[in-house]
């Protein structure tokens, strides 16, 4: 039985279709990431679990219950918003014991709730502050107690991270999983950083254009991306995504990549009995930055390694990694190397690919071959 | 030599274009000083004279105050001022918030009826009370359109009936004003962050909570400032009286600009009337210039 079930549910806006029919199913204690380039519809579809905006066709159950039509205050959920919003006319003890206040809850317990959760959050301190005396990170904080101190069923959170720096927002960022850790909360959480959403999930859905791209673990959306866009999408720098034609080989599959002044043969051993389909036509292999290296770095024990010498155009030495570009398929292709591998601009060096972490696309779907 | 005089020519024109503004500046300066501040001088010393029908520059002391405030007329022309001015302001205020919040609603017209709430304010305060005078009149106006109509036994008398006519002067002033006070809450209900009020409906508060604690607290700037406008307009109410009523029926729409007009320009009392105005001035300064202080004081760090 899931906890969260998002069934075909759209959104329509006159004639213009915002959400096309999403499906996500999620277990308690799951931490659900909607990431997506902005306009993909993501925050509409967290308003509209929320309640805050109406569902156009499909259902919501949440524990068992349809809340599809339910008013947002009787769906036993909160949300943090990224401006914070909190009320600036009440102190933060107001602000965080509103909910409560509301739904009358007598003073006694409602003053130990929030000094509950004042306490997890470390706010103790300021709880006769007004917003406007707390910083950005502090109203953060706040936002967040308003949350917790109702301990609902079901937490939003809408880009809750953006408007702070960037110290502040990996610190944060730490702090929004250690919570999910203790309380074992429910969390839909909504960002277009791609990083935020690998490291808090427990399922990342990549959404774009008011489709659902791909829905699972964070490694399955980085590993085993189901098309081009999620594939370019999540992870930075980028995945290296190179042009190359399929061909038998005897009894092998082989890629063939055209370099700066000659081929590279690579051979395929992931996905063979789709990409057999493909022999004599174009692909669109994708390779991870770390899963081209130097020979000492490369993964012998997992991986399947096959070494080539290729011309150096770039190297960014970022003082964890060497990051070297080469020129593939008429691309730039990023390798990332041990810091201190001797390479230099303009020479040829060894790399070290593993194709076991190779991937392939149709270039005219898009989509996986696999 | 050539070289120090064009070096004396350079600073020649330095100097003319330092002292320019200033030059262009001055004759404003002098009228103004002349015409405002020096005949509020002028107005304070006559009131401290023995004037009466022409400037009498006798000083009598506070002889002159001290008629004014033994003045039965004066009396009534303050309570009267005071009754306007707090049914005047309190109902322009609720009224202009109601209106804000209805038109706030999403509403389909919102640019058409906003454009007629706010037409009133562009009427001088003339033509408001000579309209309402119209309207209001028993033998031309409501009363007699409705005896026409057939409704013989209706009767709306307040314009000539000494007891209530203050409160038509209200109703008159109050339509003028309240479409203004309402595109103030306006743009103050639009300037208020939506997501504060999504997070008020989950928190689980209803329509008329939110309002009452979370966006009408926010509104208090342009509570302020609508109440420093109403109340400058309220004692500027003069033409919207004499227009409207004259100040009768009797006295009873007395305000202590028609008190003072009265006494400078009919009855020949040019020092109760000089007393008057400067007793007005002190009022109006001591509301304004706290605002204007704040005002211009620049936002707070």
């Amino acid at each position: 039985m899931s906890f969260l079930h998002i069934d075909n549910v759209k959104k329509r806006f006159g004639d213009t279709t915002v959400l096309k029919g999403i499906d996500i199913t999620i277990e308690k204690g799951d931490f659900l990431v909607l990431v997506g380039p902005s306009g993909c519809g993501k925050s509409t579809l967290l308003n509209m679990i929320a309640g805050l905006d109406s569902i156009s066709e499909g259902e919501l159950r949440l524990n068992g219950e349809v809340i599809s039509h339910v008013h947002p205050s009787q769906r036993d959920i909160a949300m943090v918003f990224q401006s914070y919003a909190l009320y600036p006319s009440m102190t933060v003890a107001g602000n965080i014991g509103f909910g409560l206040e509301m739904r009358k809850v007598p003073k006694p317990e409602r003053e130990k709730a929030i000094k509950n959760v004042a306490q997890m959050l470390q706010i103790e301190s300021l709880l006769d502050r007004k917003p406007a005396q707390l910083s950005g990170g502090q109203r953060q904080r706040v936002a967040m107690g308003r949350a917790l101190v109702r301990e609902p069923q079901l937490f939003l959170f809408d880009e809750p991270l953006s408007n702070l720096d960037a110290k502040l927002r990996v610190d944060m960022r730490t702090e929004i999983k250690q919570l999910h850790q203790r309380l074992k909360a429910t969390i839909v959480y909504v960002t277009h950083d791609q990083i935020e959403a690998m490291t808090l999930a427990t399922r990342i859905a990549v959404m774009r254009g008011g489709e659902l791209q791909q829905l699972g673990t964070p490694h399955d959306v980085y590993d085993d991306p189901n098309n081009l866009f999620v594939a370019g999408f999540m992870g930075s720098p980028s995945m290296n995504l190179i042009e190359a034609r399929i061909e038998k080989d005897g009894e092998e599959l082989v890629a063939w990549v055209e370099t700066a002044d000659d081929r590279l043969k690579l051979p395929v051993v992931r996905d063979r009995e789709a990409l057999g389909a493909y022999a004599g036509r174009r692909v669109i292999l994708g390779l991870r930055p770390e899963a081209i290296t130097d020979s000492r770095s490369a993964n012998h024990q997992d991986g399947i390694i096959y070494e080539a010498a290729l011309n150096v155009e770039i190297i960014e030495p970022t003082g964890a990694d060497l990051y070297v570009v080469t020129m593939l398929g008429g691309r730039e292709v990023n390798a990332r190397m041990r810091s201190g591998t001797a390479v230099e601009v303009g020479q040829s060096a060894p790399f070290a690919f593993d194709v076991a972490r190779m991937v392939a696309f149709d270039p005219e779907s898009e989509a996986r071959i696999r | 030599m050539s070289h120090s005089s064009s070096k004396r020519e350079m600073s020649a024109r330095a100097r003319w274009q330092a002292w320019l503004p200033k030059l262009v500046l001055a004759p404003s300066l002098a009228l103004v000083l002349f015409f405002v501040y020096g005949f509020i001088l002028w107005t304070s010393y006559i009131s401290f004279s023995a004037s009466d029908m022409l400037p009498n520059y006798t000083w009598v002391g506070t002889h002159q105050w001290s008629r004014l405030w033994g003045s039965w007329t004066w009396g009534i022309a303050l309570h009267n001022i005071w009754v306007f001015s707090l049914l005047y302001i309190v109902s322009c205020t609720l009224l202009g918030l109601l209106l804000a919040i209805l038109l706030d609603q999403r509403i389909r017209a919102e640019g058409l009826l906003r454009t007629i709430y706010l037409y009133p304010m562009a009427l001088s305060f003339i033509v408001t009370g000579t309209a309402w005078q119209w309207f209001l009149n028993p033998g031309l106006g409501l009363e007699k359109t409705m005896h026409e109509l057939g409704w013989t036994s209706f009767s709306f008398d307040w314009l000539i009936n000494a007891d209530m006519a203050i409160y038509t002067v209200v109703i008159a002033a109050v339509w003028q004003a309240t479409g203004f006070v309402m595109a103030m809450f306006l743009a103050g209900l639009r300037g208020i962050d939506g997501e504060m009020i999504k997070a008020a409906q989950i928190d689980g508060a209803p329509v008329w909570k939110i309002y009452l604690r979370i966006i009408i607290p926010q509104l208090r700037p342009v509570f302020l400032s609508a109440v420093v406008v109403l109340a400058h307009l309220a004692i500027k109410s003069f033409d919207l009286i004499v227009a409207m009523t004259g100040g009768g029926p009797g006295n009873a729409t007395t305000v202590p600009a028609t008190f003072m007009y009265s006494y400078a320009f009919s009855r020949n009392e040019m020092g109760i009337a000089a007393a008057s105005a400067v007793f007005m001035l002190a009022v109006i300064a001591a509301l304004i210039v706290p605002y204007l202080y704040s005002e211009l004081r620049g936002p707070r760090s």
